[in-house]
């Protein structure tokens, strides 16, 4: 043994190497080395995720950055054809149509109470309501003057848009014919020029009109009011509520001075500024497309939806998860925890859309079906009326979002150190007061910012609201209370699902749903953020 | 006073050493005790009497089920799945802890424990306190007030976190902590303390404060200290207990112990040979 | 104090009985919240399961309805003809009606008239361009996720010293998870749709759900690579090997079966995406299967249809009753089966791997 060690140790030593070699020389690629290099490869797909991120930014800003000038130019015309100014009248006949619905709404209690309670026949109950309907209609005809008077400065203001529509037309005709070189048949494009100072001077004309009409209009309103039937006989509640309607009325004839301030100040030169156009967007309550009037571009009714489909979400997902969380960390035997986990990690492997559609071809009925069950109508909101509403995508959601909030929940729960757990069993609590007290607290970072991170995933989920929530773009009712969680509503991630397809390339509408893009793009940076901020400052030392 | 009668020959030595001084009530009488992890025994037939009012110390190498006896005085154990005393009873004040009917949670109030590493709750100073009277239901300021400045005089503490007590207990330096812990413990009114290696995270000098802490408490408590430091268990213990490999292989008063161990095992271990 | 001999009675018993029922009573009230959630998950699938079976498998042997499997989406006829009731494939319909104005004109009688008639689209034949155009995405995107994504993870893991710039990488990532896939959509839109001109393409869809899936990658990778002990690097520089050649042949192969079984897994999911594909490689209806293009560049940049977007279109473009129920539930059967499939995919071959790899 000795002797063979003898043996190889100088055969090896004896060849061409120096003594104890420790450099050599590496071939270099721009003055790097190969390892040098394999870590440039490396630290440049590292970047990708950064990379990726600023593309995200550069190409949302892209599309979306030309809708605020777009919407400057949409809101100009606006005012410079004069439909600001019919707009500002138009709310006075809105208020009073509000009115005369409540007027209504009034009329069917007063009915309701005189054959149910009363137990009169219809026709009894009808001839009772003789005089409140006759007020009624008074009532509901004596805004006729200004509806007429808006109708025909609506016409004439709509014909100026066209017109300035068709010029604009016209212009990106030429312009391209331009372009393209072909100056003959670019001059033949005869633009001519609105003139709206001339245009709209008919419709400033009819101030001192609309000024006659308004003061006929509240004059009559005041004396419709005096003269207003009482219900005290029928039921003194529902007199009460004629008087708040009656105050109602009077507090919007005290807006009629107001409005005709405004009138009278209106000048269609004035210019609106671009922060109008963003404000118009941020604080818009109205997305109104392709409409024959005034298209609008507000956010305001699909951000309330998107919130209040996540407020669904929510309420069922985070007691659920983070029930469930609490029970397999603490109370579960081990079998039941290997039984659970994968399971409802499972749940998140179900692919939106086929939840979506179970939503539409299931659970929208069911939901609807129990609702009108007698016994849950106390419940508000219900009976409900439209199958695809708030609640039912919100349902689904939760199921979406449980995965994530349990998973995290979880997490959190089982990283509070046993320590903790031991000092406060060995002090004499019970596990329950331990749960409560020592450990949903030490976790409690860990568990909001996992509930936010459901919250991003629920708010950032197309498939299912598009399908499932209804898509009526409308502010919720919120004065109905919970009531209107119940509501058809429609969201931001819905809106550019379901209108980018159809929309022109590089038109407002489309840079518009860009613009929806980056407000729920940094909505979910936000989210991210916090969620992060929360477990890193609260963590607890271990 | 009657033991079984014993099972192995070397119980026999163990029988003349187990009777404590005459004049020490025996608070715990531990009888033939198994204990299994799972399916791992963990502790071998473990006959024991602790006195009241003393300090005992359980000395031994790791994994020679010192700190599962420890445990097992307070039914800690229970929080660990598949662990189970399949023979055998402790009993405190003649009661067996075990029974169905005694419910784990009182018996912890009444005895407390302090862990290897100090362990306050994410909470004020004077919440860790509270923490075991608010869990009682009571809520009432002065007499929680009380008793945090009780507990924490009885832990030597009060002069030190006084001006600070709604600051977090996780500030304090490490003695302090483990000094927090001991006071914890004390304001639930335990009669017996454990106390699971309380040191051995500790510097010289905090070692030295929770000693002599432990000469203090034992006028009050009975206490019953795992150690690994056999200075620790000669400087403050009035009986020591030596295990090895989950057996109880000696246990008397500190100083024969110490001077003149009758198990040859015993002596190997305390003269430093192995462990 | 002396109750050990005098009392019998026993200091520990339970008190509070409200604190013990209280207790016991949350303990069960967080047990339903769980049993809750997973009756929920199992009534789903279950439905599903229970509906599509019909569509997708058959009593007689090969036990699986074939048609579905092998054609296109047809427009589904319905209508009563000489006292029965018909249901046809477009093809179908058109012979059948041939053959019957036929027989009528052979024998005399006026053109045949069919009641009740009523056209419904893509309710009849099968969903195999969507099958084979969710295969594609999911294998393109794949590749492409798992070449970026390890790559990442290694220098993440193996290169990267904590500095700001990788915190701001590591930012990145946990941002980018958190991105709403329609905005993802909206981004492989503007991006390779439009400015690169891809059109809508089977390479913007690749691209765009790579891009999405990689944050998933990255963490997978980068705790697959975590976990491989230390010694082994150790070991194999102490040979002297350079990083490069110890990570080749000593860290990934060990890494590799986790990679691999967490990134498919988050795959599975993103190929239920149906929002980022929706502007950027999905067709509503497609004649041609992928691979009938005249030249190979075509294949790249022609879009496909795919599953999801098909379970879309027919969940809510056409009503729900009962003859179209036949497609949508087994649509949305397959489309489960195939994700389930995917992951299963993942776990023979972690487990595979594992066995080859075992330390």
């Amino acid at each position: 043994m000795p002797a063979t060690a003898e043996n190889t140790i100088p055969s090896s030593a004896t060849t061409a190497r120096p003594a104890f070699a420790i450099t050599r020389k590496r071939t270099r690629f721009l003055g790097l080395t190969l390892d040098e290099c394999i870590q440039a490869f490396f630290g440049g797909n590292a970047l990708v995720a950064l990379i990726v991120l600023a593309l995200i930014m550069v190409f949302l800003f892209r599309e979306g950055a030309a809708f605020f000038g777009q919407n400057q130019r949409n809101l100009t015309v606006y005012r410079q054809a004069g439909l600001e100014y019919i707009d500002h009248i138009r709310r006075q006949e809105t208020a009073h149509t509000a009115l005369t619905r409540r007027l209504y709404d009034l009329r069917l209690a007063a009915f309701t109470q005189l054959t149910q309670n009363q137990r009169l026949s219809p026709a009894d109950a009808n001839a009772r309501l003789a005089a409140l309907d006759d007020f009624s209609v008074r009532f509901s005809d004596a805004v006729m003057p200004i509806r007429g008077l808006v109708s025909d400065l609506g016409e004439v203001a709509a014909a100026i848009k066209t017109r300035f529509n068709v010029n604009e037309d016209k212009t990106t005709q030429r312009a391209q014919l331009l372009a393209e070189g072909r100056a003959a048949e670019a001059a033949q494009v005869v633009i001519e020029p609105v003139d709206f100072a001339a245009e709209l001077q008919p419709i400033l004309d009819t101030l001192p009109l609309y000024r006659e009409t308004n003061a006929a209009f509240a004059a009559g309103l005041e004396t419709l009011l005096t003269a207003a039937p009482s219900l005290a006989q029928i039921e003194p509640g529902l007199d009460a509520r004629m008087d708040e309607f009656k105050r109602q009325t009077r507090a919007c004839i005290a807006t009629f001075p107001e409005i005709e301030r405004k009138l009278a100040a209106w000048d269609y030169a004035q210019p609106v500024p671009l922060t109008a156009s963003l404000s118009a967007f941020i604080f818009g309550r109205d997305w109104l497309t392709a409409s024959f009037w005034q298209d609008w571009y507000g956010i305001i009714p699909l951000f309330t939806g998107s919130l209040l489909v996540s407020i669904v979400a929510l309420l069922i997902a985070v007691p659920l998860g983070v029930g469930a969380a609490i029970y397999v960390n603490q109370v579960a035997t081990p079998r039941e925890q290997r039984l659970i986990k994968p399971a409802i990690e499972f749940i998140s492997a179900f692919p939106s859309v086929v939840l979506g559609f179970f939503g539409i071809a299931v659970l929208g009925e069911l939901l609807r079906r129990f609702s009108q069950a007698g016994w849950v109508h106390w419940v508000p909101g219900f009976p409900i009326i439209e199958r695809l509403n708030a609640l039912t995508a919100g349902c689904l959601l939760a199921l979406i979002s449980i995965p994530t909030i349990f998973t995290l929940a979880e997490d959190a729960l089982n990283n509070v150190p046993r320590a903790l757990k031991e000092a406060s069993c060995a002090l004499g609590a019970s596990r329950l007061q331990t749960i409560v007290k020592i450990i949903t607290p030490a976790a409690l970072s860990g568990i909001i910012s996992a509930i936010l991170l459901g919250f991003g995933r629920v708010i950032g989920e197309t498939m299912i609201v598009l399908l499932c929530a209804g898509n009526r773009i409308a502010i919720p009712d919120f004065t109905s209370g919970p009531a209107a969680l119940t509501q058809p509503v429609h969201t931001m991630t819905g809106i550019i699902a379901q209108e980018m397809g159809e929309v022109v390339r590089g038109g407002i509408h489309y840079r518009a749903l860009f613009v929806v893009g980056i407000a729920l793009f940094l909505l979910s940076l936000a989210i991210n953020y916090a969620a992060q901020k929360i477990i890193t400052r609260y963590r607890i030392a271990e | 006073m009657t033991l079984p009668p014993p099972r192995t020959p070397k119980i026999e030595n163990r029988e003349s050493k187990i009777a404590p001084p005459a004049p020490v009530r025996t608070l715990i009488e531990i009888t033939g005790l198994d204990f299994y992890y799972s399916e791992k025994k963990a502790l071998d037939d473990i006959h024991l009497r602790l006195p009241e009012k003393r300090v005992t110390a359980f000395i031994g190498p790791s994994g020679c089920g010192k700190s599962t006896l420890l445990r097992c005085l307070n039914r800690m154990n229970d929080l660990i799945d598949g662990t189970a005393i399949r023979r055998g009873s402790i009993k405190i004040n003649g009661i067996d802890i075990n029974r169905p009917d005694v419910d784990p949670i009182e018996l912890r109030k009444r005895v407390g424990m302090v862990f290897q590493k100090s362990n306050p709750f994410p909470k004020s100073i004077y919440e860790n306190i509270a923490y075991g009277l608010r869990i009682q239901g009571i809520n009432t300021k002065s007499r929680l007030d009380e008793v945090v400045e009780r507990s924490l005089r009885g832990a030597a503490l009060w002069d030190e976190v006084k001006d600070r007590l709604h600051e977090s207990g996780l500030g304090l330096s490490g003695g302090q902590q483990q000094r927090l812990c001991i006071a914890r413990a004390l304001a639930v009114g335990p009669e017996i303390i454990l106390m699971d290696e309380p040191c051995s995270a500790l510097d010289p000098i905090a070692t030295a404060k929770i000693e002599e802490l432990i000469h203090e408490l034992k006028r009050r408590y009975t206490l019953i200290i795992v150690t690994h430091s056999m200075q620790q268990a000669a400087r403050c213990s009035d009986f020591t207990a030596f295990f090895y490999l989950g057996r109880l292989i000696e246990h008397a008063d500190t100083r024969t112990i110490f001077m003149s161990p009758s198990n040859p095992q015993t002596e190997a271990y305390v003269s430093g040979r192995f462990g | 104090m002396d109750t050990a001999k005098n009392a019998p009675e026993n200091p520990f018993r339970s008190r509070g009985g409200a604190l013990v029922w209280r207790e016991r009573a949350l303990f069960s009230l967080f047990r339903a919240a769980t049993y809750c959630i997973l009756l929920c998950g199992a009534l789903v699938l279950g439905n599903i399961v229970f509906k599509g079976a019909g569509t997708v498998f058959s009593s007689r042997f090969p036990f699986v309805n074939t048609t579905f499997f092998t054609e296109a989406p047809e427009t589904l006829h319905v209508f009563e003809y000489e006292g029965a009731a018909h249901r046809l494939g477009d093809r179908d319909y058109r012979a059948f009606r041939a053959t019957e104005t036929a027989r009528a004109a052979a024998e005399g009688r006026p053109a045949p008239r069919f009641t009740n008639e009523q056209a419904i689209v893509y309710s009849a034949g099968g969903i195999l361009p969507c099958i084979v155009g969710t295969l594609l995405l999911v294998a393109g995107s794949m590749t492409i996720a798992l070449v970026l994504g390890v790559a990442s993870a290694i220098y993440l893991s193996e290169y990267a010293k904590s500095g700001p710039v990788v915190r701001v990488i590591r930012l990145a990532i946990l941002n980018l998870a958190g991105v709403p896939s329609i905005v993802f959509g909206l981004f492989g839109f503007g991006m390779f749709v439009i400015f690169f001109g891809w059109n809508v393409s089977l390479m913007a869809g690749w691209f765009t759900l790579a891009f999405m899936v990689l944050p998933v990658v990255i963490t997978a990778g980068e705790e697959s690579l975590k976990a491989v002990p230390r010694g082994f690097r150790e070991g194999s520089l102490a040979l002297g090997a350079t990083k490069w050649q110890t990570i080749r042949k000593a860290v990934l192969p060990c890494a590799l079966p986790g990679i691999l079984t967490s990134s498919i897994l988050g795959i599975a999911r993103v190929a239920g995406e149906t929002a980022p594909i929706m502007f950027t490689a999905a067709y509503v209806v497609r004649d041609k299967l992928p691979w009938q293009v005249s030249e190979i560049s075509d294949f790249f940049f022609q879009g496909v249809m795919a599953l999801p977007y098909h379970i879309y279109v027919v969940s809510s473009k056409i009503p729900q009753n009962e003859h179209t129920e036949r497609v949508q539930y087994g649509s949305a059967l397959v489309f489960l089966l195939l994700v389930a499939l995917i992951a299963a995919a993942s776990i023979i071959l972690r487990a595979r791997l594992r066995r080859a790899y075992k330390w």
